[in-house]
């Protein structure tokens, strides 16, 4: 209770010498303080510094280059292959994750036994610690014991085991499997929560209609759906983009260049070349992409909250 | 029969029930779906299993080839292996042989006890940071209109969208100055920062939802405004504030990059941790897998309390990675 009267009463000390009208800024102020120094504050810190040349190892020492950061970016001999997995990372593992997560929710909303514990059940790849996720991929694929390889050989579709997380031609299907692992439990939920939001009176006076489950499905489901997916789609494309440790852990990036992608460049570019400059203007690369998608986001956020 | 079909909860039963069908085909339609289910299952299920079967093989066993799909000796080798090298590596081999009179010495070097300590007190600070500013700021966000307050909601979203992976060289240079360098305390203020703008969403749609009445009825009781948030909302919205601090507690214990690039070996935290230990040479993965099995219980039980929050969480902004 002391506490509390404390603080209290601290807060009443300090908002006396605020001016009335800016008292309201007072609970606001930590929290953008906090992300301020912490969020904001590094976001325009790698726009600056992508216009210099700098290294990690003599900070101090930065000379102006304009954009020869961002025209070094396109003469990199590795952009190409980084942006081309990045791609497939965006494209492949989101369509399949949100392929499989939407075959999952549907199947949990089927009234099937046990479907809370079988919802909670399936989420445990999503909150797992991604490094724990993708070291049993990484012991599934990997080495002599892959179970991966047995299961291969088993199935007819391979003579024997072949070297997949060291392979340039493979390396960089491994960690999207993993990722799809990962993200359509997600989308799954998300399918799920829409598909119980949905009114069954809509699919009773359907059917009285004459409807078939096709017509159902594309007059009613869908469009019930379609914002919910619209911000699952946004978000597995935003974190197939940033996914870092998937691909860290299984194989940091490797052989060569073939599993980097875009975060996995960064930090080659920041903490093993020491590159900060060039680091930075990569990042701006990612803001980029990022923004695009989560101006989207927000859209669609905003639709959805509107209709709710 | 008549009865019973007359019976509302009866009624009510059969139609949830999944085996209750009385349409046509519902055989066909019965077993694709049983099919596609084990197939979904597996996937989502194998790696799971995969992970506890390990942790209870013998080092022998998992070299063996092919790998066996159920272990044959049964064996807590791993989590063994686990305690003992935490027990050595924390330091308190000599304590335990005063106590217990048993001698530890262990091969590996993974000190995992550690590293759950570390991880419990970076997850638990940034959790508490995130909710207690988080919330104060939400309630004036959710109840006050005042200039300025689009572009604030604008700028926390925002800060939500940014991956670590693209700020982690100006934020490895800015905690630098700070002179916060392998610091727990630098992942806290991280952490927090990256998660109490979900926490200020998530706690503005829960007093979004308020019934005003409530709070009208503290103001006719004499409540100044912070009264009535201390005394009246923040109790109510306990649940809200449960899942808010479990999610961002979710979030410090499972990220990698910043505890990667901020800290090194003697303060890591368990995804770094358990990386540099995956990575080692003779990776002994039923130690891996035991470890992995100890340092996702926490989550787990996270999980199993904001499972109902979750959806919410995630369309309500959570843009976390």
């Amino acid at each position: 209770m002391s506490y509390v009267d404390h603080a209290q009463s601290s807060y009443e000390n300090v908002s006396k010498h605020v001016p009335e009208s800016l008292r309201v800024y007072l609970p606001i102020l930590p929290v953008m303080t906090l992300v301020g120094v912490f969020i904001l504050y590094p976001i325009a810190q790698a726009i600056y510094s992508s216009f210099f040349a700098k290294s990690l190892l003599q900070p101090d020492q930065a000379e102006f280059v304009g954009l020869a950061n961002y025209v070094e970016i396109w003469t990199d001999p590795d952009i190409h292959q980084v942006l081309w997995n990045t791609a497939i990372w965006v494209s492949v593992g989101s369509l399949a994750a949100i392929v499989l997560g939407f075959l999952m929710g549907w199947l949990l909303d089927e009234k099937l036994p046990y479907t809370s514990v079988a919802s909670a059940i399936v989420l445990i790849p999503w909150v797992l610690p991604r490094v724990v996720g993708a070291s049993i991929w990484q012991f599934m694929f990997g080495g002599s014991q892959g179970i991966i390889n047995e299961l291969l050989v088993q199935l007819g579709f391979v003579d024997e085991y072949i070297v997949m997380l060291g392979s340039t031609e493979l390396s960089l299907w491994p960690p999207i499997i993993g990722m799809i692992w990962r993200l359509a439990p997600l989308f799954a939920l998300l399918t799920l929560t829409s598909l119980q939001g949905i009114d069954e009176h809509l699919y009773e006076a359907a059917r009285m209609d004459g409807a078939t489950p096709w017509e159902q499905f594309r007059y009613i489901t869908i469009p019930m759906m379609k914002y919910n997916l619209a911000i699952g789609f946004l978000l597995m494309l935003i974190y197939n983009v940033r996914n870092f440790s998937m691909v860290w852990v299984m194989t940091k990036g490797g052989p060569g260049v073939s599993s980097s992608t875009l975060p996995v460049m960064i930090y080659r570019a920041a903490f093993i070349d020491f590159e900060v400059g060039f680091a930075s203007a990569l990042s701006v690369m990612l803001f980029v992409v990022l923004l695009v998608f989560s101006y989207y986001y927000i859209q669609f956020y905003d639709k959805v909250q509107g209709e709710m | 029969m008549a009865t019973q079909d007359t019976d509302p909860t009866a009624e009510f039963r059969k139609n949830q029930s999944w085996l209750y069908d009385s349409k046509p085909g519902a055989y066909v339609r019965k077993t694709a779906i049983g099919l596609l289910t084990l197939v979904v299952g597996a996937f989502i299920l194998f790696p799971l299993y995969w992970m506890v079967v390990t942790a209870f093989k013998t080092t022998a066993e998992i070299q063996q080839i092919p790998p066996t799909v159920f272990p044959e000796n049964f064996s807590l080798e791993g989590f063994r292996l686990v305690i003992e090298s935490s027990i050595q590596a924390g330091g308190y081999a000599g304590l335990v042989q005063n106590l217990f009179g048993v001698t530890v010495s262990s091969a590996i070097d993974i000190n995992l006890l550690g590293l759950v300590v570390s991880s419990l007190k970076v997850a638990v600070g940034a959790g508490l940071i995130a909710v207690v500013l988080g919330t104060g700021a939400s309630y004036v966000l959710s109840r006050r209109d005042f200039r300025g307050k689009n572009l604030l909601m604008s700028l926390l979203l925002a800060s939500l969208m940014f991956p670590g992976t693209a700020i982690m060289v100006p934020e490895w240079e800015l905690i630098s100055t700070l002179g916060l360098f392998n610091t727990h305390l630098a992942l806290i203020l991280i952490y927090g920062a990256m998660t109490a703008p979900f926490v200020v969403w998530l706690m503005k749609g829960f007093f979004d939802d308020f019934p005003d009445s409530i709070i009208e009825a503290s103001r006719i009781d004499q409540c100044s405004a912070f009264e009535t948030f201390w005394y009246v909302l923040v109790p109510m919205a306990r649940n809200s504030l449960i899942a808010s601090f479990i999610f961002a507690f979710l979030l410090a214990w499972n990220e990698l990059v910043f505890a990667l690039t901020l800290l090194d070996n003697s303060k890591f935290t368990v995804p770094p941790g358990l990386l540099t230990f995956v990575q080692g040479f003779n990776t002994q993965w039923n130690v891996v897998a035991a470890a992995s099995i100890i340092v996702s219980i926490p989550v787990l039980a996270g999980l199993a309390y904001i499972q109902r929050y979750f959806v919410q969480g995630l369309t309500g902004g959570a843009i976390k990675g």
